[in-house]
């Protein structure tokens, strides 16, 4: 073991664009997209033949026959057969997880080096049987005897054949994740209008970076795709206002969340190269930025008492705590746009004395954010979230954006489903 | 001067025979003149239940999607479920030749349960059933069915059960107009149920409550709905799964509204009133509808 704790330092990351799902990669599997976002950062950094000291990364929607899924990625890439893989799942929060936590074994010694992504498929979703039909499967595989098989077989019934595709509703509540936010949104008495605002935001600041080539050194192409394809750079408040809202139709006229402002159903990969400056320096690499703390956070969604979509609000507290830090330290915050919505919820609640003090039991709300840090080169409604790409993405366009800023920080945040998320700070170099 | 009334012993009554005598009982009425009867049957009806399997605890929990009985962390049997061992009991009371409300078209108006100490997989009960309190209602004539689930003389659990017998005019009509509907303003909804077609039957597997009102649209326009409703105690055991504690001694109750057609949605919410007490309403999501208000309340 290290005698103490070393810098985890992210390196650079790589993925492939966005796209909406059964668009450009309808016929692409996780495996094919992740392999491909490990492929260009194995080209950009130069890594083929080498024995990294792990590889973690994961899919929200997952079929069971990718049980190896990093793994198996990984043997198929030019790097080390040798090298190690897992996979991590945490919902939206995937790939957020499975850096944050190889940033930890970097920092206790454990390994000098590791990539953390993940990578998520609509088009490509595992579509499963009936729990009744399993049922009869199962039992006719216990079977000792034709017989016996038979008469399990034959309890099958029209009904059971039908397949069934995943779904995003929460399976405590039965109400989608549009519909939670629409809640929460309500509750927090959160505009259209503020909504659209950030959604156009989004999208021109996304454009807007693409523009002026941020990310010729995070994107490679794939599939004949070489930018998000949800990207709108031309949108405009006037344009999203003529929408019709999507959920929380119940609420009438307070209704707010439309597909614009809600992020679309996506496919994508992604991925970030970690190391010690140490291996970094040995194999001429870039440092960027260190990876410097993160925190989970869950809340108590099943009863109503927290918004589904909060847990990010409670875990920011006590990340800010734990690192004598305060958001006037920041230099730029990245806070995943599952919804315009959650985002704005979130900054909310920071500036809420009620919230802050009954909630989070602190003596003074955490403060605001300053909107031009705020996803200065977009987010996720713009870009698209695939599940559990969206977190390798994150990280690796912060920590772009802070390198040559030595000793400046940045924030993130990352709501999943459960009523979890990930908050973590990056300060770069 | 109080007389106390020895019950009347009888087997475990079957539901089904009892639903194809109301069916009976409801083609002889057409026939010949009834609501003579205006008092309710003073003898108890008592009968012992062999106790609740454990097949049918794990049926009842696949149906409403809770958490395994474990026999370490769980095993203290929901509410409904033991609702659902006594009802063969009530129906028998109900049925009886002496009952002056038709069995068939009863309209469960509200449930109140005090579930005193926990019943398990297994254990022998003794399920007695009174009937109370007969009186008018602006659409018929309503009744309290109280039962009280023993294990060796020791009352578990004790519910009363609200029916309407509709357009049974045993009483006068009350003279007085309903009192105006207080407008329903839905709460913030922490939950959406979304019922098959074959949600009363998947309930009618499990209860053993075949009662045709629940199964098919064709049965249940034959007895005035427009679509097949689900079981009111359906609801009620959607809104407490995971909810009752594993000790008991938890008082809850039920009122019902609109019934809920099927296929239908129900939007739910639970709200926590205070550190014991949480409030639960259903309704309509799309009309805004109320469908049932609870209550639970912890020892």
């Amino acid at each position: 073991m290290a005698e103490k704790v070393r810098d985890a330092v992210i390196i650079g990351g790589n993925r492939i664009p966005f796209a909406r799902a059964h668009s450009a990669y309808a016929k692409s599997s996780n495996q094919d997209m992740l392999t491909s976002a490990l492929n260009g950062l194995v080209a950009r950094y130069g890594l083929q033949g080498q024995q990294l000291g792990a590889v973690a990364a994961g899919a929200v929607l997952k079929h069971s026959k990718n049980f190896n899924l990093a793994r198996e990625s990984v043997l198929g890439t030019p790097l080390d057969p040798k090298t190690p893989a897992y996979d991590v799942q945490m919902a939206c929060a995937t790939g957020t997880e499975a850096i944050g936590s190889l940033a930890n074994k970097i920092r206790l010694g454990q390994i000098d080096s590791a990539i953390g992504g993940g990578v998520d498929s609509i088009s490509d979703a595992p579509i499963v049987v009936t729990d009744e039909l399993r049922g009869i499967l199962m039992e006719a595989n216990r079977a000792r005897s034709l017989g016996a098989r038979l008469k399990a077989l034959a309890k099958i019934r029209p009904g059971h054949l039908a397949p069934q595709a995943p779904g995003t509703g929460e399976p405590r509540t039965g109400l989608s994740m549009g519909e939670h936010m629409a809640i929460t949104a309500h509750q927090w008495g959160i505009t259209r209008r503020e909504q659209d605002e950030l959604a156009v935001a989004s999208h021109r600041n996304l454009a807007a970076a693409y523009e002026e080539g941020f990310f010729d050194d995070l994107v490679t192409p794939f599939k004949g795709l070489t930018k998000d394809n949800n990207m709108r750079g031309d949108s405009t408040v006037e344009k999203l206002a003529k929408l019709s809202p999507v959920f929380g139709k119940d609420l009438g006229e307070e209704a707010t969340l439309t597909a614009a402002n809600s992020t679309p159903l996506t496919d994508g990969a992604s991925a970030v190269l970690l190391g010690t400056e140490e291996w970094a320096d040995e194999h001429d690499l870039p440092k960027l930025a260190n990876f410097v703390d993160y925190e989970q956070g869950a809340v108590d969604f099943v009863g109503g008492a927290e918004g589904l979509l909060m847990a990010p609000a409670y875990a920011a507290a006590r990340l800010l705590k734990r690192n004598n830090l305060s958001f006037a330290d920041f230099e730029y915050f990245e806070i995943h746009e599952a919804f315009a919505s959650t985002v704005l919820a979130q900054i909310k609640a920071w500036e809420s004395e009620e919230f802050c003090r009954g909630k989070l039991g602190l003596d003074a709300p955490l403060g605001s954010i300053d909107r031009s840090k705020l996803n200065v080169t977009g987010s996720s409604l713009a870009a698209g979230h695939p599940f559990a790409a969206t977190g390798g993405r994150i990280v690796a366009t912060l920590a772009k954006l802070l390198h040559g800023k030595p000793g400046k920080l940045g924030f993130i945040s990352v709501c999943a489903a459960g009523g979890q998320g990930i908050t973590a700070i990056i300060e770069g170099r | 001067m109080i007389t106390v009334t020895e019950p009347r012993r009888i087997p475990l009554p079957e539901l089904g025979r009892l639903y194809r005598k109301a069916v009976l009982d409801a083609v002889k009425s057409k026939l010949s003149t009834t609501g003579s009867l205006k008092a309710l049957p003073k003898q108890p009806v008592l009968a012992d239940h062999p106790g609740i399997t454990q097949e049918q605890a794990e049926a009842y929990r696949q149906l409403v999607h809770g958490e395994a009985f474990d026999g370490v962390h769980r095993t203290s049997l929901p509410s409904v479920l033991v609702h659902i061992a006594g009802f063969p009991v009530q129906m028998a009371l109900m049925s009886q030749r002496n009952f002056p409300l038709p069995l068939l078209g009863m309209v469960h108006l509200s449930n109140q349960v005090h579930h005193r100490k926990p019943v398990t997989a297994g254990q022998p009960l003794q399920i007695l059933a009174r009937a109370e309190n007969l009186t008018a209602h602006r659409r018929g004539t309503q009744v309290d069915i109280v039962v009280e689930v023993s294990a060796e003389g020791e009352v578990l659990y004790t519910s009363t059960s609200v029916y309407l017998g509709r357009g049974t005019y045993l009483f006068e009509k009350p003279a007085a107009a309903p009192a105006p509907r207080e407008e329903f303003l839905p709460p913030a909804k922490t939950a959406l149920w979304t019922l098959g077609a074959d949600a009363g039957r998947e309930y009618a597997a499990v209860s053993g409550d075949y009662n045709p009102i629940h199964l098919t649209g064709i049965t249940a326009k034959a007895l005035g709905q427009k679509r097949a409703i689900v079981h009111g105690m359906y609801s009620a055991a959607r809104m407490l799964e995971g909810r009752e504690p594993e000790t008991a001694g938890h008082r809850w109750s039920i009122e019902f509204s609109a019934p809920v057609t099927l296929p239908g949605k129900v939007a739910f919410a639970a709200e926590q009133i205070d550190e014991k007490t949480q409030r639960f309403s259903g309704w309509n999501p799309r009309k805004a509808r109320p469908h049932f208000t609870g209550e639970l309340t912890l020892p």
